[in-house]
């Protein structure tokens, strides 16, 4: 399983694609980063039209603090889809290049082998996101020194820079089990579709409608509280004044059984589908 | 024998693919199998390598090692953005294989492979695609090979060279070979057997020296004087172009001879007409 892993990992770093997508993520940085710099308030007020019913920022914001929260939100939308693109091309690739049957004709177990691409997708996540933060925080401390932060969420809240430093080093490790679970979904997509467009369209649906039933109320307690597209808002929690550490443990052991639900579904269908 | 596939069925939908195939090779065996576009070669091929699971019937191999049979589906399918020996590491790696560089480049070099090539495979031509594809086959060292199309995209040289390359891994390495091409030419010289699907059923199964003798009733004589041969003409023979062109039985070849020698007539060269594309024709319909 390490072999395969191990072998996997090469391959995915051996693709421009993989880079193209680091850029991608760096890119998204780099502009928030550029416009805050050059424009300072002004443009932060246009980020702000499109957060605004989320967010409020107040006064000279402009610090560290509040460019690495801006660039948390990401996590919504940009880092889900460009997780979604590379993780499901581990497989996809492979079904275009017809590299899959080469492999197939080798000894080896099929489950064991998409587990090993689920493996490395999880682990490119997680160092997706750690390269968000550690870049996001440490290019806007760097060019935006160190600040307050504050938030509007059911109410203005002000976090002091040391408590905001953790927030945030708490919600990107929140953000990371989401991310996970786009990640691992996207694989999912591609073992039923096959198909790079097709799989890349139907994850962009994904995304979108995750987000548009996010903010639906369903009336029921229960599905507000168990439907999994609830469930990527749980790294916004920590911006609470008090953080609610409950909710977010539940919304986090639920993403992990989301997460290891669909992959489950994946490498079933794989193990019984004949590779043609 | 090294593998048997019995009794074989496959259906897609309403589809019936394969219907009961059944085939088998023993270790030296180049089993050629000839069919039609549809006729359901590269579904069996599939269900022998283990891709395709039949509706029914059974696939046996020989062999105790870890891989016993290894193959390439109509076209070699590699990592084009990695090079010939990454390619062999990371394929090798995946079934447990820890090559050493040294291993690499004897590896590359049984497939007559350079192993100065240092760039991607996608810049390789598609002999040597194909090569490179044998050799990750070979891997773990399999029992059985599983040609699909091994001559497609390849030209007569590049055809002739590569037939000789499979020719050498059954004399020398006893592997049983099965392939199948479009090339019946290049089929009826180098298979030891040869296996005629239609529609999804075996039609003819038999060495190729028989089935091409069954095949193989049209003649082209040349030498001096050839078209003034009364031999030849009570044979039914017809002018045709520099030569005589005559539609006989293979079995009655001696006695013509015999009748030739006897006449004096002599023959400078004597090519039997491809037939074997008749048999196809008939396959294909």
């Amino acid at each position: 399983m390490i072999g395969l892993v191990k072998m996997e990992s090469f391959r995915l770093l051996r693709q421009s694609r993989t880079y193209y997508a680091l850029a991608g993520v760096v890119l998204i940085e780099v502009v928030v980063l550029l416009s805050a710099y050059y424009q300072g308030n002004e443009i932060i007020e246009i980020l702000l039209s499109q957060l605004r019913e989320s967010f409020y920022f107040e006064g000279t914001l402009v610090n560290g603090n509040l460019i690495t929260y801006l660039i948390l939100n990401s996590m919504w939308f940009h880092l889900p889809l460009i997780l979604m693109i590379v993780v499901s091309g581990l497989l996809t690739s492979e079904y275009k290049d017809r590299t899959l049957i080469t492999v197939m004709m080798q000894p080896v177990s099929k489950v064991r082998y998409l587990l090993s691409k689920y493996l490395v997708g999880i682990l490119f996540s997680v160092a997706i996101v750690l390269l968000l933060l550690v870049t996001s925080l440490g290019f806007s401390y760097l060019i935006f020194g160190k600040g307050d932060l504050v938030v509007l969420l059911n109410g203005l809240n002000f976090y002091t820079q040391s408590d905001a430093f953790l927030r945030i080093l708490l919600a990107f490790a929140a953000g990371a089990f989401s991310m996970v679970f786009y990640a691992v979904t996207s694989l999912t997509l591609a073992v039923i579709l096959k198909d790079v467009t097709k799989t890349w369209i139907v994850c962009v649906l994904f995304i979108v409608i995750s987000n548009v039933l996010m903010k639906i109320d369903f009336g029921s307690e229960l599905l507000n509280n168990l439907f999994y597209f609830k469930l990527n808002q749980s790294w916004q929690f920590f911006f609470y004044p008090d953080i609610p550490w409950y909710q977010i443990l539940m919304k986090t052991s639920l993403t992990i059984f989301y997460t290891t639900l669909v992959a489950l579904l994946g490498l079933f269908i794989f193990k019984t589908k004949d590779i043609d | 024998m090294i593998f048997t596939g019995e009794a074989i069925y496959k259906s897609y939908g309403e589809l019936e693919v394969l219907k009961g195939v059944s085939i088998s090779g023993k270790s030296g065996d180049i089993h050629g199998l000839i069919g039609a576009n549809g006729a359901g070669k590269t579904t069996l091929f599939k269900i022998l390598l283990g891709l395709v699971t039949p509706d029914s019937g059974h696939v046996h191999f020989l062999s105790s090692g870890t891989k016993k049979v290894g193959g390439i589906i109509e076209k070699p399918a590699l990592y084009g953005y990695l090079s010939a020996a990454d390619n062999l590491k990371v394929f090798a790696r995946i079934q447990h294989i820890s090559l050493q560089k040294r291993e690499i480049s004897d590896t590359l070099d049984s497939v007559g492979l350079s192993q100065e090539r240092k760039d991607p495979v996608s810049n390789f031509s598609t002999g040597m695609k194909q090569r490179l594809a044998i050799a990750i086959a070979l891997l773990n060292n399999p029992s059985c090979l599983i040609l699909d199309e091994p001559f497609s995209g390849l030209d007569p040289l590049g055809i002739a060279t590569f037939g000789e390359f499979i020719r050498q891994l059954a004399q020398k390495e006893g592997l049983c070979i099965l392939l199948s091409s479009h090339i019946i030419d290049e089929m009826s010289k180098l298979c030891t057997h040869l296996s005629v699907l239609k529609n999804g059923e075996i039609t003819h199964s038999d060495i190729t020296e028989n089935l091409v003798g069954n095949f193989l009733n049209t003649y082209r004589f040349y030498g001096p004087h050839i078209k003034q041969s009364k031999v030849l003409k009570d044979f039914g023979a017809l002018d045709e172009g520099n030569g005589m062109i005559l539609h006989m039985e293979a079995v009655k070849m001696p006695l013509l001879f015999q009748e030739l020698g006897k006449e004096d007539t002599v023959v400078t060269s004597m090519i039997p007409d491809l037939n074997l594309n008749e048999l196809f024709k008939t396959v294909s319909e």
